[in-house]
């Protein structure tokens, strides 16, 4: 058996668009349960989605919850032993009370990536896959979530790139969601039903695509 | 000081996105030992990359991307392999399309000059007669040639060509009359194509250019050791151990080749225009050239056996610029008389030499010097 992490924010948590965080998408419908349809029954599946989760900020509204680092290393000594941990964070890094470009989103991204390496929960106590998901980049329009986002929709669209170039130097895999999906209309930063699936399939072949030794359990 | 894992990125890739082939010196050793592997084979998943070379599945991970995005890689659909437990693979290939490469192969009567792509499919091909052996400025219908092959490159995949390479016979290959050593009578060559054409030009012996473009787009392409054999003129030989062409500082041949043959023909008066057309077939040339097989069958056994005293070889390969009909026949022939020994002909048109020329470019600046498998 083989386990996945699945570490993000409200995308992951399965938030519909336009509602709250319980307002859900089920088990199936989300994209680390299609997934792991996806992927078959010789792997497991670890959902951890917090809405409103940053990579490394605390955020002095929400809580100081809500900052990924805080939370990664019980998470991931939680669950441990973990062959591939995917991280599909950024989106709430955005938000105006943060103030920080792109890049040091990434940067926030990057110190994930060593703290994982760090706690090495893979097989044997090695590294384990880790794979950056860059979130799919929001629509103009996000209603009335315009003051809390000003000015993120434009910095939306460069995090792929500055999420590649991090997982590049620090030798991860990496993956950009908005090249099979898009944020949904009706809150223009969340995803959808339709979106949850392609989004799950499209990583499930990812992490096949890495290659994997037969198990001899 | 600050803590160094936090300095700003130092992407490896990534940041260098020009449309075209990036420069020489970019090109990583761990880049060359993965397009090593799929100029060696037709595909290969992420993770056998890995175990072949020893590089971790996130190293592979990011050299794939940044070949996929380079255009020098395409992954295929995910394929299950029948009685593998497990998830299915995904086979990465080269792009077809991801770089090109022109040979030109000057031969005992002419010239030819091909173009190819990344996976050796021949795009254009012509042929001329030998450039003038003694001055420089009289190569203009050669140069003409190889600027021709340039631009029947679509649109900006210009930027996509790796270079020219240039086969070129050696002292002693004895099919030149010429008392100029023809290393000495080519280089100008070399230099004049380099700055007219403005492409890297790499220039090979002819006949360690045919096993080279025989073992990376041929019939060896599987094989790693193998006696080679080039009929040409002459008839020539060279060593494949571990894919490694072995050419030592004796580059004998032997006058049993198509030269002969022509001689034999010429004393009756029967046509030998025949002879030089790799795409032609041969007329009925009867008991002259069942004599003259017998005679060139001996002394490849007679090389084989040779060799067979040092090192065992199972594979013949045989490249020539003679229709396959005849190749074929000449193996068929060795196999009868070598038992246990299997012999191939060489699958490469139209030119063998050109097109092992060719192949230079991509293994000098894609691959690892010593191919690793």
């Amino acid at each position: 058996m083989r386990s996945v992490l699945c570490f993000g924010d409200s995308n992951t948590h399965g938030q519909m668009p336009g509602g709250t965080p319980l307002d859900r998408f089920g088990p199936q419908q989300r994209w680390p349960g299609v997934m792991g349809r996806e992927l078959g029954p010789r792997w497991h599946i670890v959902e951890e989605g917090l809405s409103g989760r940053t990579t490394v900020r605390d955020d002095p509204i929400e809580g100081a919850h809500k900052n990924g680092r805080t939370y990664l290393t019980p998470c991931i000594q939680s669950h441990t032993i973990l062959d591939i941990v995917i991280v599909m964070l950024g989106t709430n890094d955005l938000k105006v009370r943060f103030n920080q470009p792109p890049s040091e989103v990434a940067m926030g991204l990057g110190c994930l990536i060593y703290d994982i390496k760090e706690l090495s929960p893979g097989p044997g106590g090695t590294i384990p896959e880790i794979m950056i998901v860059a979130p799919p980049p929001m629509l103009d329009d996000i209603k009335e979530w315009e003051s809390i986002f000003k000015g993120a929709q434009e910095k939306s669209r460069k995090l792929a790139l500055e999420f590649e170039i991090i997982a590049d130097s620090l030798e991860v895999h990496f993956f950009d969601a908005g090249s099979v999906v898009a944020c949904d209309p009706r809150d223009g930063f969340h995803i959808g039903r339709q979106a949850h699936e392609n989004l799950g399939v499209a990583l499930a072949r990812e992490v096949e695509a890495i290659g994997w030794a037969n198990e001899h359990d | 000081m600050p803590d160094m894992r936090f300095a700003p990125p130092n992407p490896l890739r990534i940041a260098d996105r020009a449309s075209g082939l990036n420069a020489v010196s970019v090109r990583s050793y761990n880049e060359r030992l993965l397009l090593s592997l799929l100029l060696q084979n037709e595909s290969i998943s992420r993770f056998e990359i890995g175990v072949k070379t020893g590089l971790s599945a996130q190293t592979v991970s990011v050299l794939v991307r940044s070949l996929e995005q380079e255009g020098l890689v395409a992954k295929g659909e995910a394929q299950k392999e029948r009685g593998r437990v497990g998830p299915p693979t995904v086979p990465i290939s080269l792009n077809p399309e991801g770089a090109f490469s022109v040979g030109v192969s000057v031969g005992h009567k002419h010239t030819d000059v091909v173009l190819i792509d990344f996976v050796g499919s021949v795009r254009f091909h012509a042929t001329l007669p030998n450039p003038a052996p003694d001055q420089n400025s009289n190569h203009s219908d050669f140069l003409e040639t190889v600027k021709k092959a340039i631009e029947l490159l679509p649109g900006k995949t210009h930027e996509r060509l790796a270079g020219i390479g240039l086969a070129l016979p050696e002292p002693g290959d004895g099919a030149h009359n010429d008392p100029t050593p023809p290393d000495l009578r080519y280089s100008a060559l070399q230099e004049e194509m380099e700055n007219e054409i403005g492409f890297p030009v790499f220039v090979q012996n002819d006949i360690t250019s045919a096993a080279g473009g025989e073992s990376m787009f041929g019939a060896a392409k599987p094989l790693s050791d193998y006696l080679f054999f080039y009929l040409g003129a002459e008839l020539h030989s060279r060593l494949i151990l571990n894919h490694q062409i072995y050419y030592g500082n004796s580059s004998l041949s032997f006058d049993v080749g198509i030269a002969s043959l022509e001689r034999n023909l010429q004393e009756i008066n029967k046509p030998t225009e025949p002879l030089w057309d790799r795409a032609g077939t041969w007329p009925d040339y009867g008991k002259i050239k069942e004599s003259w097989e017998a005679s060139l069958v001996e002394q490849m056994k007679r090389s084989f056996n040779a060799l067979a005293q040092f090192v065992e070889i199972k594979t013949i390969v045989l490249s020539s610029y003679a229709p396959q009909d005849i190749c074929g026949a000449i193996c068929e022939n060795l196999e009868s008389s070598l038992i246990g020994v299997k012999a191939i002909a060489g699958i490469i048109t139209p030119s063998p030499k050109a097109i092992g020329a060719a192949s230079l470019p991509f293994s000098s600046r894609f691959m690892v010097e010593n191919k690793e498998k």
